[in-house]
């Protein structure tokens, strides 16, 4: 229920080794390595005997080889498209494979990729070539498409000595005064309209080779756009006619192409496993530029969870014959990556704290203490036992059935946890499915009595709040701040309490003397950072307003109440319009319609909100108190695969 | 009809309109925004569909009122409560706080919304700190509609 303890851990071996260290910690993932030639160019003392490092090459070579993979995985994904079900986000599908069968099977993966590569590659080349010639093809058609009735062979059009033929576009407007003009400029000229659509005329004019020069004058204002269609032969019907069987032809070898590349898909995980081969294998490389190394010997620096220590020194005493590691705590200031550490019911909640931010490495991990009351408030905002039973059934068989991912199952852990919650509470003080099914409420009905429930969720706040001062109260007492524990928490809690024992007039004796002398005290002390008796006492009189804060965060409980109620009602509206329509037989289908569809929004939205306000006081209200963020989340060296699984032994 | 239950029936009618207004400006303000988001990245549907739900709460909790109020009229189940017209009135009254309020704050948490929809747009892993944002602003409309069931609950009817 903390922070985890780290220890830096300094690993020095012979460079022979290297490679069977770095894979140990890949595999274990339990050690979370420091850049140390960064540190070292600072530190001239190391840097002298340093080396740099000669891996760069093969590092290249690898990623050069994992961009190959990406290719042909996407092309195979780009033609052919996984079927992905519902779950495989969630899913955990590694295969579980021994060091040693991966090493030897990584090799013939390796030459059989390469082929599967080069094959698709060649594909793709003949594909993207077919796919120019479809371009160029239907460009050609469309061009050509107006022309069709011309019967002239298109070879024949073009000037020759006596006659010039030209094919032309014009705009419709332009029509007549063109004719006119043309016919002035060469009198013996000829002109025929093609094809005329809404806004073109599609012409080809003939005129003498003599007069082309007057002729070309006067069509020039005209915006006559002249066509050439010099490099094919016969009429456009006949070129249309070829193209047509050409685009045909192409199509048939796309689909051959596509045929071959079908019979590639069966290399599909081959390929994906492959990639994990060389992802492994890039990150030991990248990260030999972190380590430390002279001609003979490589350091490895890093933070290992002093848990974990024992079984790491013991593997590397096993696996590496030169290696030797050595452990010291952290020094005084220095900060350590942060790891959390919670007993097995309250390590899902992780999650939660994490959705916040990392704890600082010297303080508190919220996750114990926030856990009972996540589930608590989840409970009371659904507030409903029929809905209850709905998300612990689902939360349970997905953690039954689905081979679900780590990070899954923790969510899924919560899930049925809140689920559980759910259903204590509704059976408590709320319904089943709205009165649907009638079990009156075990302890009262809260949609009954409200101000009881508002009495009741107010009281849950101030047990939260002091429990949050009693966590500040402990970190600061560790620290040695004994000040600040009494000061900014004992009093305060006192001073609190004493404000609520003045609402029951039986106390009130008691209430008086605790308000009044926690009073002064916060007025004595919470100036205590200030200069000058004005300053220090107008500090602490300044705090007592601060009241109004912890106020604000007590009345920010309500929120249990309305939102249970929420639920209450729209639970009971819906099942009140659904009965309505009953009656006869039409109405008693819609009226399960009604009540299936208005049950399953209803969840929904009260999930979204039970979920959003349970984290919200958690967030807010709670860690206020007591924490500090600003750590680093400890961030192990390990396997980025995502279809193989590499064991330990 | 009497005075009375048409006074109820508008108190029914402005909790679940008002709020259903600020809830409909409020969306529509989340969601423009996370569309923007999903033509970058469609993965982050699944966080921006929670920020965009958010100022959809209001509207709900306006239905809630209307619903409450509805009952209580009778009217739905034909035999209608004799209403004078202080106690119509007072079902109005009972409709102000979430009308009003969830009007204006899901507006203005729909802008939250969208700035934290931007936020997890570029560090997903603050998904936790950006919702807090929009959750604070539904803080008021959960008063107010604490504050409605309440007038509504104690109403001398």
């Amino acid at each position: 229920m903390a922070v985890a303890k780290m220890k830096k851990v300094y690993i020095i071996g012979h460079q022979t080794e290297k490679d069977c260290t770095l894979g140990l910690l890949q595999r274990m993932a339990v050690m979370e390595i420091t850049d140390l030639q960064g540190k070292a160019a600072a530190a001239a003392a190391w840097a002298e005997s340093l080396d740099y490092d000669g891996e760069q090459e093969s590092l290249y070579e690898l990623e050069g080889r994992l961009n190959e993979m990406r290719f042909a995985l996407d092309f195979l994904g780009r033609h052919f498209p996984e079927k992905k079900g519902f779950l495989s986000s969630l899913e955990d599908n590694r295969k579980p494979l021994g060091l040693g069968e991966f090493n030897s099977q990584a090799e013939g993966w390796e030459q059989e990729a390469q082929v599967v590569y080069k094959e698709l590659r060649r594909i793709d080349e003949k594909l993207m070539s077919l796919r120019n010639d479809e371009t160029r093809l239907q460009n050609i058609r469309t061009m050509l498409q107006p022309w069709n009735g011309l019967a002239a062979p298109l070879q024949e059009i073009r000037t020759t000595t006596q006659v010039c033929l030209e094919l032309g576009i014009l705009s419709i407007e332009e029509g007549d005064s063109f004719r006119a003009a043309l016919a002035s400029a060469a009198p013996e000229s000829f002109l025929e309209e093609a094809y005329a659509d809404r806004t073109e005329l599609y012409l080809m004019i003939a005129y003498a080779a003599s007069s082309s020069e007057t002729v070309k004058e006067a069509l020039k204002p005209f915006s006559f756009n002249r066509q050439d269609f010099n490099s094919l032969q016969g009429t456009p019907a006949e070129n249309l006619v070829r193209i047509e069987d050409e685009l045909k032809c192409i199509a048939e070898q796309r689909q051959a192409l596509l045929d071959e590349v079908k019979i590639q898909v069966v290399s599909r995980s081959l390929l994906n496993q492959y990639s994990d081969y060389l992802v492994m294998e890039r990150d030991k490389k990248q990260l030999l530029s972190n380590l430390a190394r002279t001609s003979n010997a490589f350091v490895i620096e890093g933070w290992v969870r002093e848990k974990e220590l024992p079984d790491l020194e013991q593997k590397l005493a096993v696996n590496c014959n030169t290696v030797l590691s050595i452990a010291r705590e952290p020094e005084g200031e220095e900060q350590f990556p942060v790891a959390l550490e919670n007993p097995p019911f309250a390590a899902p909640f992780e999650f939660i704290t994490s959705l916040y931010g990392t704890p600082h490495h010297r303080g508190l991990d919220p996750t114990f203490a926030l856990t009972p009351f996540f589930v608590a408030f989840f409970g009371i905002c659904m507030s409903d036992a029929g809905y209850g039973v709905i998300i612990t059934v689902l939360g349970a068989l997905m953690l039954w059935k689905a081979n679900l991912g780590q990070n899954a199952r923790r969510v899924f852990r919560i899930v049925v946890a809140c689920g559980v919650s759910t259903i204590i509470f509704g059976a408590l003080i709320g319904g089943w499915f709205g009165g649907l099914i009638p079990i009156r409420p075990l302890f009262f009905d809260a949609m009954a009595d409200p101000m009881r429930m508002l009495i009741y969720a107010l009281a849950i706040g101030i047990f939260q709040i002091f429990v949050g001062m009693g966590l500040m109260f402990y970190r600061n007492a560790r620290e040695g701040k004994w000040m600040d524990a009494v000061s900014d928490q004992l009093f305060w809690a006192l001073f609190l309490a004493g404000l609520i024992m003045l609402a029951f007039p039986q106390l009130s004796a008691v209430a008086r003397v605790l308000a009044y002398g926690a009073a002064a005290g916060l007025l004595l002390t919470q100036g205590r950072g200030q200069k000058g008796i004005f300053k220090k006492f107008g500090a602490g009189l300044f705090a007592l307003y601060n009241t109004t804060g912890y106020l604000g965060d007590i009345l920010s409980y309500s929120r249990l109440l309305a939102l249970g109620l929420a639920t209450s009602v729209i639970a009971t509206s819906i099942n009140m319009l659904a009965l309505m329509l009953g009656g006869s037989p039409i109405g008693i289908v819609l009226m399960v319609i009604m009540l299936i569809g208005g049950h399953i929004f209803n969840l929904v939205i009260n999930i979204l909100g039970a979920y959003v306000h349970s984290s919200r006081l958690q967030y807010l209200e709670f860690f206020n108190r007591f924490f500090e963020g600003g750590g680093r989340p400890f961030k192990p060296f390990k396997m980025n695969t995502n279809y193989v699984h590499v064991t330990l032994e | 009809m009497e005075l009375g239950l048409a006074l109820g029936l508008l108190g029914a009618a402005a909790a679940t309109l008002l709020a259903g207004i600020g809830s409909a400006i409020g969306i529509g303000i989340a969601g423009s925004t996370a569309a923007g988001v999903i033509s970058e990245d469609p993965d982050k549907f699944g966080l921006t569909i929670v920020l965009c739900a958010l100022p959809g709460t209001q509207g709900i909790y306006g239905l809630i009122m209307g619903f409450l109020i509805l009952f209580r009229t009778g009217i739905m189940a034909g035999d209608i409560l004799p209403l004078t017209i202080a106690q119509g009135l007072g079902l109005l009254f009972a409709a102000l706080p979430v009308g009003f309020v969830g009007w204006f704050s899901a507006i203005y948490q729909g802008k939250a919304s969208a700035a934290a929809i931007q936020t997890i747009a570029k560090r997903p892993e603050e998904f936790g700190k950006a919702m807090i944002y929009p959750v604070m602003v539904e803080t008021y409309a959960v008063f107010a509609l604490l504050m409605s069931i309440m007038i509504f609950m104690f109403l001398p009817l």
